[in-house]
């Protein structure tokens, strides 16, 4: 999704930013909502701290909305886990590629989601 | 009331305050296999799972990590492992983890089920710690039977468990997929539970998007961008090294 947001927009968003935070991912206040995002995954302490430096940079709005999604797709990620799906048949002629771009072999539910042969 | 947001002095829009009622309300109310009792039970168990996150977290491995005191009375031994490790340490469960699960006595349908609840509770927590306010009580459970209803398109679709194909569902629960003739697999995940895959929409739609709003990725009317939405969605999904 984000990469097809990329590429609709022609905003030249770098992916690898996903995985790598020292990669620019060019998204407005990327930063901000990457580690916003990673801390309340985390449980970190700092996240009074980082939330309120979202919404100095999104307002309280786009906070909410950023606290909604990670909500969200905490719930997602341990749907998928939990149940052990593989990826989708539509997703797999993207995935390949993908998957060596982000070098993500090594996450521990690769092996339920993605049936390397 | 549950979920007032407006007293929270954080401007939350309707759509969340409305999304997180009606789940609240389901939570209270019987499944489809577990009574109301047990699910508020699996609930607390959710919540409790937070006071051993790290350690589950960083054992070597999870079958080591020592489980905390357990809060409920009604649940066994194997099910509230199952609740602490899909609530702190998703990326390491495994098929052999889930079948070991199922030798032990759990139903494939119980555990569909609460794995509905325990990410829905999860989700519904996390959405509170993200804006800064405190966690909702748990509502009081509503007296009731299970309806015990098992879809009978069930098949081994390539999940742990079995998942009902769009053509396969059963008459009552044909509008789980939107009337769709297919569904990802996150969406189906669910479906040997038929009324969570409702559940799940319901709170995905109101939390991130609507399946309309899915298809727009230029002219989204959100606080974000849709590059922001998805960029968020992506870090939590690395963060919880999920590789879906």
């Amino acid at each position: 999704m984000l990469r097809a947001s990329s590429k609709l927009n022609k905003s030249g968003i770098d992916i690898k930013a996903v995985v790598d935070g020292n990669v620019d991912s060019m998204i407005p206040a990327g930063p901000s909502l990457a580690s916003f995002a990673e801390a309340l995954v985390s449980r970190n302490s700092n996240l009074e701290r980082l939330r309120s430096n979202l919404v100095d940079e999104v307002g309280e709005q786009g906070m909410i909305e950023a606290a909604g999604t990670a909500a969200n797709f905490q719930r997602m990620v341990r749907i998928a886990d939990a149940i052990g799906i593989p990826l989708d048949d539509r997703s797999l002629s993207a995935a390949d590629a993908l998957i060596e771009e982000l070098d993500i072999k090594t996450f521990h539910s690769a092996s339920n989601t993605y049936r390397f042969d | 009331m549950y979920f007032d947001y407006q007293n929270t002095g954080v401007g939350v829009p309707d759509r969340f305050a409305d999304a997180h009622q009606r789940a609240w309300t389901r939570l209270a109310s019987p499944g489809m296999w577990w009574t109301s009792a047990e699910k508020i039970d699996i609930a607390a168990e959710t919540r409790n799972a937070e006071n051993v996150r790290d350690e589950y977290r960083n054992s070597l491995s999870p079958s080591m990590a020592d489980p905390p005191q357990k809060v409920s009375l009604t649940l066994d031994e194997s099910i509230v492992e199952a609740i602490y490790r899909i609530t702190t340490d998703p990326a390491r469960l495994s098929r052999d983890w889930f079948n070991t699960l199922i030798e032990r006595g759990v139903k494939d349908t119980h555990y569909v089920e609460l794995v509905s609840v325990v990410t829905t509770v999860l989700s519904i927590d996390d959405f509170h710690r993200g804006i800064g306010i405190e966690l909702e009580d748990l509502p009081t459970p509503i007296k009731g039977d299970p309806l015990r209803r098992r879809p009978t398109g069930a098949r081994d679709e390539g999940s742990w468990v079995n998942t009902v194909p769009p053509a396969q569902l059963d008459p009552v629960d044909d509008d789980i997929y939107g009337g769709r003739d297919s569904a990802p697999n996150v969406i189906r995940a669910l479906s040997l539970v038929p009324p969570e895959v409702r559940a799940l929409e319901d709170m995905h739609e109101a939390q991130y998007l609507t399946y309309a709003e899915m298809g727009e990725f230029v002219n989204l009317d959100r606080s974000l961008s849709r590059a922001q939405i998805e960029f968020v969605a992506a870090k939590v999904s690395v963060a919880n090294e999920c590789f879906y």
